[in-house]
């Protein structure tokens, strides 16, 4: 079996761009994101998803990259931390885990931030149990959470501010 | 030129932004493992690993293994150059084919891809004999334990292998402890007064015993290190771990017999470390593939293998007996503390000194006697972590002073407060204590939650109580700091560090000093850390000293700035330095014509007409050095005192409500107040977020997390995180439940009165939950994690005595 014969094509889109690679099957997609697109601040911390530094938002929904596999990742859309900085600036959750100190490693930070994306970006009204429900998959082993929620209800109610 | 912006430069006991915190939410930061994306060619590693806690090898063959293509080289004792039964802790190998803990390092692969590295390490022909282990400091402790785990040699004759320079720490004790199987591998005793007298003359006598599971730290970003092989001959580690300059270039050049120059260690941001990372054990087996094969390689830990792998916190098996007064006057405390350290006795010596330590820094009591000692068994070898054994030590005194407030009718804090040292006073060392805020702590805890108000019951099987907890924690005098700040023509600072920024906020902090010092905007300082060929001489952060420590070498380092910048401007004018006074990007000049001159303009410029120039110049900064020693130590006397063995202590208070499920035993927080002693706060925000981490990382372990082990492999069961549960967002109190209060008492030799903080806050979690369990269902648990299981057994326990009545 030649090398492409054990390959598969792989289409999809990340952080706004088309992407197209021959892979290995059995690869994850965090493996994809890190390795082959340079996309370190997708992290690693389990390889079981129970942590949640992996996090990405694919196709709305946050998941867990490190079991995904990258087939599954075929004519998806996925956002990760590299793509929620715009021509404006920081995204209003970026912006707010700054302000209020809800980084301390900030290994967790990014699959934070995407969580809580995807909460907001479905459900812009969360309520603190709403965000301590949609983020119990996040583990930070620093701060308590007690900034990292203050930090989401912060970006919530800017972000309903401006819309 | 305004200059209004730049005079209020005082950032102290403010609170800007962390300097790391734009890096870290846009994922733009680097952490070690990312840097693989910059160096190619790197080769894996993988270490096969003892599956028991005590066996002896028969068969070992890596044939067939290193024959799968790729696989560069496969490493165990017989094919090493380096004499890897005498690595540190972690990584030592077996002597003689015996392997005496479940997960110790038997052969390293290295192999072009992380495939083939696996392949091979299942490829290896492994045979062995299984033997009887100890996987519990009680058994370990006995006359005639069924293992005797010599950390020496791993041999139970006791003998000490006299080549081994790790081997004789800690053994030939002389003391007359009630500690002294052959497992037993330090001592220590502490005898001041007379608690004999004192007790048989106390009002009331409380006595109980304890003890806690074992734990690993749980760091987000697992242990990782990569080392580069580079063309001459030197090596270069980028890692997760602590201390550039003090673990692990010391480790490399010590092990390796290395010259200074040929090692470069490089810390990127971190991913937490809680003690963990103080251990440079991935470093030293990357190291010897390179130094070996003369190729760059990379290992990665899989959370598995932290478990399995990386150390573990060690538990404590204390008694605690306290005799008092009826108005609640310790007036004696007999104490003994077991530190369960795993198969090795590594270069810190257990004794149980170190975890004793928070037995004898909060309550002034006049008659102590302490008998500790430390423990080994055929378990993973222990590590530091947070609070380095204090919370562990401390869970019983905390326990028996709620005991004995109960008993005696009086409020857990009126008990404290008429025990607690007070600043000027003495601990139990003897050692003067300059800075004690526990008790404000305690109180503001009490008041915010109001302690002495019962918890109101809802008739549910939720049942409510209340409870509180204090603790002190030393603080290790082995911080040597140094720091360079340069000043630029610009006022642009540069500060050169090499403390460890393990999350909690050291750039952030020394930040905040250099700018206060120059009188610069924050904005303008760059903290530059943690490359040992760049950044001066630090010897590690930890025991929470980052702030006293780097934090007095980058003030000492500002002044020197400041002087030079003095020395500059009189020259310029023409008067003595002394007539200089610094004012933000000025220098306002006395008796002179000339009353201010602009700093940039000392910087002259670097045009070829200028060469000549042996002043200030653009490009050039000025430099300043700063270096920080704590003062000298006095060792221990027979009697187990001392005036100064450590450098201060830092404290913390807690009170606490949880709701515990009668029919479940399960334990939830409703509400935590907590409140820390950190001297003066140099960022407050950033101190709130010390304690409300230590909260949840101590609560987490008091309730739900500890290492079980299978009984017939003595291996741990629960390695990963789908069993060994952490603490996540649902576990916390709700937001508005959850205080954190900050309650200096100035340390008088600490950069503006700061001291450390961190590790205190994990010290009065577990009595106060403890005590809130008693409250709210009536048992007393007496070891953590108070898991539903053990609470519910407790609960039925009680039941059944009711019972028989």
């Amino acid at each position: 079996m030649s090398i492409l014969d054990r390959s598969i094509v792989v289409s999809f889109e990340v952080n706004g761009k088309p992407v197209e690679l021959i892979t290995a099957p059995n690869r994850t997609l965090v493996e994809v994101l890190r390795e082959d697109l340079g996309l370190t601040g997708v992290k690693q911390g389990c390889d079981d998803s129970n942590c949640g530094v992996c996090t990405v938002i694919m196709d709305g929904k946050a998941v867990k990259s490190c079991c995904v596999l990258i087939g599954q990742a075929e004519g998806t859309k996925i956002t990760t931390i590299e793509g929620l900085e715009g021509e404006n600036g920081l995204h209003p959750i970026q912006q707010a885990f700054i302000d209020h100190f809800a980084i301390q490693c900030g290994y967790c930070t990014p699959g934070m931030i995407l969580s809580a994306k995807a909460l907001l970006d479905e459900n812009p009204n969360a309520t603190e149990e709403d965000i301590r429900e949609a983020l119990h998959g996040n583990i930070c082993r620093c701060t308590g959470y007690k900034k990292i929620v203050e930090a989401i209800e912060a970006a919530r109610d800017e972000i309903n501010a401006q819309a | 030129m305004s200059n209004t912006s730049e005079k209020n430069t005082s950032y102290i006991g403010k609170t800007p932004i962390r300097v790391d915190a734009y890096d870290k939410a846009t994922g733009k930061g680097l952490y070690a493992a990312d840097y693989t994306k910059f160096i190619p060619g790197l080769l894996h590693v993988r270490v096969l690993r003892s599956p028991v806690a005590h066996c002896q090898i028969t068969k070992l063959d890596v044939t067939k293994a290193e024959a799968i293509p790729g696989v560069e080289r496969i490493f165990t004792v017989e094919r090493s150059p380096f004499h890897m039964e005498r690595l540190p802790e972690q990584d030592r190998f077996p002597i003689n084919g015996e392997c005496i803990w479940a997960g110790q390092p038997i052969a390293i692969i290295a192999a072009d891809t992380m495939e083939h590295a696996e392949d091979a390490m299942n490829a290896i022909e492994l045979e062995y004999t299984q033997l009887p282990h100890v996987i519990d400091g009680f058994s370990a402790m006995g006359k005639n334990p069924v293992s005797i785990i010599d950390p020496a040699s791993g041999k139970g004759d006791g003998v000490i292998d006299e080549t081994n320079p790790w081997a004789k720490i800690g053994k030939g004790a002389t003391l007359d402890s009630k500690f002294s199987g052959p497992n037993i591998v330090g001592n220590y005793i502490l005898n001041k007064g007379n608690v004999e007298e004192a007790m048989a003359k106390a009002d009331i006598v409380v006595e109980d015993s304890f003890y806690n599971d074992r734990r690993v730290h749980c760091q987000l970003e697992r242990a990782v290190s990569i080392c580069t092989y580079n063309s001459d001959d030197s090596i270069t580690l980028y890692g997760s771990g602590c201390g550039v300059h003090g673990v692990i270039k010391s480790a490399m050049v010590n092990i390796f017999d290395l010259p200074e120059t040929k090692v470069r260690s490089i810390q990127p941001y971190i991913g937490g470390s809680f003690g963990n990372r103080l251990n440079p054990y991935v470093e030293v087996l990357v190291a010897m593939i390179s130094l070996f094969l003369k190729k760059s390689c990379m290992y990665e830990y899989t959370r598995e293998e932290q478990f399995t792998g990386g150390p573990h916190a060690w538990p404590c098996l204390t008694r605690v007996k306290f005799g008092a007064t009826k108005d609640g006057r310790v007036i004696a405390q007999d104490y003994d503390c077991v530190e369960e350290v795993g198969a090795i006795q590594n270069n810190i010596s257990y004794t149980g000194r170190l975890s004793s330590s928070g037995a004898v820094c909060v309550y002034d009591i006049d008659n102590i006697y302490m008998d500790t000692a430390a423990v080994v068994t055929n378990l993973m070898p222990v590590g530091p972590y947070r609070g380095l054994g204090c919370p562990e030590s401390e869970f019983g005194m905390e326990c028996m002073m709620n005991v004995l407030a109960d008993e005696l009718g009086m409020s857990a804090v009126d008990v404290r407060k008429k025990n607690f040292i007070k600043n000027g006073g003495y601990n139990g060392y003897g050692e003067k204590v300059t800075s004690i805020g526990v008790e404000k702590c305690l109180e503001e805890c009490a008041k915010k939650i109001d302690l002495d108000t019962p918890s109101v019951q809802d008739g549910s099987v939720w049942k409510k109580g209340k409870g509180c907890g204090c603790g002190g924690k030393q603080n290790t005098p082995l911080g040597r700091a140094e720091s360079i700040v340069r000043y630029y023509s610009d006022s642009s600072v540069e500060v050169l560090i090499s403390c460890d920024e393990n999350g909690m906020g050291a750039m952030t902090v020394m930040a905040q000093i250099a700018a206060s010092e120059l009188q610069v905007p924050i904005e303008k300082v760059k903290v530059i850390k943690g490359d040992t060929v760049l950044t001066p001489f630090d010897n590690y952060s930890a025991s929470s000293r980052t702030t006293y420590t780097t934090g007095n070498a980058v003030k000492i380092a500002c002044a020197e700035v400041m002087d030079k910048l003095q020395e500059a401007a009189a020259r310029e004018v023409g008067v003595h330095k002394s007539k200089v006074v610094i004012e933000g990007t000025k220098a306002r000049i006395l008796g002179s014509d000339i009353e201010y001159i602009e700093l940039s303009t000392l910087f002259k410029n670097t045009s070829p007409y200028d060469q000549g120039n042996w002043g200030l110049m653009r490009f050039s900064p000025v430099e300043g050095h700063g270096l920080f020693c704590p003062a000298p130590i006095r060792s221990w006397g027979s009697d187990g005192l001392t005036s100064r063995m450590w450098n201060w202590f830092q404290y913390a208070a807690c009170a606490l409500e949880v709701a515990v499920n009668e029919e479940t035993g399960q334990i939830k927080l409703v509400q935590v107040a907590c409140s820390a002693d950190t001297g003066n706060p140099i960022n407050p925000k950033m101190v709130e977020g010390q304690i409300e981490g230590g909260v949840i990382l101590a609560a987490g372990y008091d309730i739900q997390e500890g290492c079980t082990y299978d009984e017939k492999t003595g291996a741990v069961k629960n390695a990963g995180l789908v069993d060994y549960r952490v603490a996540d967002m649902t576990f916390a109190p709700l937001q508005e439940n959850f205080h954190s209060l900050i309650n200096p008492d100035p340390l008088p030799d600490g950069p503006y009165g700061a001291k450390g903080m961190a590790e205190s806050i994990t010290i009065g979690i577990g009595p106060a939950i403890a005590e809130g369990v008693y409250k709210a269902v009536g048992v007393r648990p007496t070891k953590f994690p108070m898991t539903a299981e053990y609470i519910l057994g407790l609960i039925k326990e009680k039941k059944a005595k009711e019972a028989q009545k």
